[in-house]
């Protein structure tokens, strides 16, 4: 019992340094520690500037999320594995090969998952907090019942992806079905309540012990997790079983409506002058465009598209919302815009990750097409999944009142997003999934990123039609791209 | 020409060997380091047209390596090598693109259809007239009722023939293959034997990397024998089967004696 443990501890360790490199990968705690201790200074001046209840319903938010995510990846890491390692395949897999059942393998993932992700992001981050509470005026007791909590909200996210996955084996409706529920709840809620800090506070249950604690609620945090995990441990099962399925054929039709558009043209007439140069360029613009139109079946497919837009999207976007709404007494409503413009263009750059994240570029390894091509098809297709930031982006101006503001918001938000890109591009390449753990690449991305744009919203603050000094972005983004195509070709082509 | 000297040097040709045949791979001192570890060192041979070149070897001789560093996949540490005069040192895309390639694992991207797959690799390779070649595929390799069915949800045999098909599709003058014949019921192995020894019969070259020495035998007019990255021996399996040597014989001999 205790080896499947070991051994599935050791999978996940070298799995992660595999793709991000042993130390990157090492140091990354260490920069959640510092970042923890850092942050916890600014704790007494946002507390002033903002219900400390929204900061600490945000932090726990952010852990459910991401235990929503360790489970999502538990349960999808053999699609995942074999799409990005070849035939790749995690310990909670072999059930049909070990004389171990599913059950108990499951269990050891669980307690793996708790255990390493509370080392890797938890223990850092409360770590960072409490050593910095005593310099920072902070009672020692919160940071310790972080621990607890967060935790708690690690817990919750990882049982209720393992209970929704169960459900959706069995049944698609069921889930819809639970899913609304879920929706009309908190609509509910929050239409008698009027208070959207109380109703997360309610859904977010370790939220609330950590502002109100009591045992009766630990322990209502911890019967919430064990009923929404054990149905998971008798339910679930993670061998697919999918049979066969068939799509009538899209590429075709697909490259067909995107020839249309003006890109092959345009690659063409910006290319050098010479003939034969310009017959090179229009073949390589014909790859990108197949590309492209993969990319699209393989979004619409893969259920990528819409799970990416939810969780990876919508959901931090309007959360992000939530949060800066409650700073209205302390800055103007065009002010708020920016910012939630200038949090949007940095969301959005991570769009980049959904089109790389999960390819397996071992498809293009043994065809005649350059790596600048690829990254090439993927920023044509991250241009037109733009079309989400900048719906949001309308209907918060809609929402905020300050439809007059909405274009230069949308100018901030795309300028910003594109210089992100160019620096995931020019660092990561076609592994932009670097950032998530690579602490080198994450310290670079952030020194380049965060100063321009604190200094673009600082700009909007004093007039929002400043914030079209964003545009200024367009110049360092097209040398960054630049560079990258030139490097990324003279590399080896990513072997997964 | 008079008929009598063409006679007389399709004779000599046939004498003298493909050795004298113009080459259409040629490799010269191919040397690969992965960080500290040597994969291959020092690797020269030459394929001549209209041949099936079986590179021989153990797990991890470096037959892939090799395979990468002529298709231009990873970079050459030392030495270099062409395929139909083409350097992939200098020209990657190039190589890739006169040449048909079925690499060691079958990884077509999961979500498009095969016929999509098929259309997709033939798109990026400047292929024109898909739909018919793609046919001739399905049915020569037996797998037409899986024309619709997304990649993802293949067996390990039809991806294996799926990849055998976007390699073949346009009659490549030189195809790569890597350990062809691995995932497919004896009965697609015979035809996908018989189809590369026909295949060579047009002038046409194959490069196979396999350890199934039976297969080896069988098929190929020249092998290489690799071991831990270097070359033990290249000759003509005519000449062992003149002496009535086996294939197995011979690798164990060289292998043991390495």
């Amino acid at each position: 019992m205790f080896e499947i443990f070991v051994c599935m501890f050791k999978e996940e360790w070298r799995m992660h340094s595999t793709l991000f490199g042993n130390l990157n990968f090492a140091l990354f705690p260490i920069l959640i520690f510092g970042m923890a201790f850092m942050g916890a200074f600014l704790i007494p001046f946002t507390a002033r500037l903002m219900d400390v209840s929204m900061l600490v319903v945000t932090t726990h938010s952010m852990y459910c999320i991401m235990g929503f995510m360790v489970g999502s990846f538990g349960i999808m890491g053999k699609e995942m594995m074999n799409r990005r390692f070849g035939q790749g395949s995690l310990l909670i897999h072999s059930a049909r090969s070990l004389p171990v059942s599913e059950r108990r393998l499951f269990f050891n993932f669980v307690l793996k998952d708790t255990l390493y992700y509370f080392m890797l992001w938890i223990m850092p981050f409360c770590l960072g907090f409490t050593v910095a509470a005593p310099f920072a005026g902070i009672n020692i007791y919160y940071p310790l019942l972080l621990f607890v909590t967060a935790t708690l909200a690690f817990l919750l996210g990882m049982s209720t992806v393992f209970l929704l996955s169960s459900v959706y084996s069995r049944s698609r409706t069921a889930l819809y079905g639970i899913l609304v529920l879920i929706g009309v709840a908190f609509a509910a809620l929050y239409i008698v309540s009027g208070d959207i800090v109380r109703v997360m506070r309610l859904f977010m249950l370790p939220s609330e012990i950590f502002l109100n604690f009591s045992y009766p609620l630990l322990l209502t945090a911890a019967a919430v997790i064990l009923i929404l995990f054990i149905p998971a441990v008798f339910l679930f099962s993670p061998e697919t079983h999918a049979g066969e399925k068939r799509r009538s054929a899209a590429l075709y039709p697909l490259y067909d409506c995107l020839s249309r558009l003006p890109y092959i043209r345009g690659r063409v007439a910006a290319s050098p002058s010479a003939a034969s140069e310009k017959g090179f360029v229009y073949a390589a613009a014909q790859k990108e465009l197949t590309i492209i139109s993969k990319d699209f079946i393989d979004l619409h497919r893969s259920g990528i598209g819409i799970g990416q837009t939810v969780f990876s999207f919508v959901l931090p976007v309007c959360l992000i919302w939530f949060v800066l709404s409650v700073l209205s007494d302390v800055l103007m409503p065009e002010q708020i815009y920016m910012v939630i413009a200038g949090v949007t263009g940095i969301i959005a750059s991570t769009m980049y990750t959904w089109l790389t994240e999960f390819e397996s570029f071992s498809a293009y390894l043994f065809l005649p097409v350059k790596v600048s091509s690829i990254i090439r098809a993927k920023i044509i297709t991250f241009s037109v999944l733009h079309v989400l930031p900048v719906v949001f982006l309308i209907v918060t101006a809609v929402i905020g009142g300050v439809l007059s503001s909405a274009i230069f918001g949308i100018v901030m938000a795309l300028s910003v997003s594109y210089y992100a890109l160019s620096i995931m591009v020019r660092y990561a390449g076609l592994k932009p999934s670097l950032m998530l753990y690579s602490a080198a690449f994450f310290l670079r991305y952030s020194l380049l990123l965060m100063p321009v744009v604190i200094f673009l919203l600082g700009l909007s603050f004093i007039a929002t039609e400043f914030s079209l000094a964003a545009l200024i972005l367009i110049i360092p983004s097209y040398f960054l791209l630049k560079g990258s195509f030139v490097k990324w070709d003279a590399e080896d082509l990513p072997n997964f | 020409m008079p008929e009598s000297i063409i006679f007389i040097i399709s004779q000599v040709n046939e004498k003298i060997g493909a050795d004298y045949m113009e080459s259409v791979i040629e490799a010269q001192g191919l040397t690969k380091d992965y960080g500290e570890l040597r994969a291959v060192s020092g690797v020269s041979f030459s394929v001549p047209k209209g041949v099936v070149f079986g590179l021989l070897g153990q797990n991890g001789s470096g037959k892939t390596t090799i395979i990468k560093m002529l298709t231009g996949q990873v970079k050459i540490t030392e030495g270099d090598c062409s395929i139909l005069g083409v350097s992939p040192k200098t020209d990657p895309v190039r190589v890739r693109s006169l040449i048909g390639i079925i690499p060691e694992q079958e990884t077509p991207p999961s979500f498009l259809t095969s016929i999509e797959y098929l259309q997709f690799a033939g798109k990026i390779r400047g292929i024109g007239d898909i739909g018919e070649k793609a046919d001739w595929w399905f049915d020569f390799l037996d797998f037409a009722d899986k024309k619709d069915v997304l990649c993802k949800d293949l067996s390990r045999g039809t991806r294996q023939k799926l990849m055998f098909a976007q390699a073949f599709l346009d009659n490549p003058e030189v195809a790569v293959v890597d350990e062809p014949l691995i995932n497919l019921d004896p009965v697609m192995q015979r035809k996908v034997k018989d189809f590369l020894k026909s295949y060579t019969k047009e002038g046409r070259t194959v490069f196979i990397s396999t350890h199934i020495l039976e297969n080896a035998q069988e098929i190929c007019d020249k092998i290489a024998v690799l071991h831990k990255g270097t070359l033990l021996y290249t000759g003509k399996v005519a000449e062992l089967n003149e002496q009535g040597k086996k294939l197995d014989d011979l690798f164990l001999e060289l292998v043991s004696r390495a």
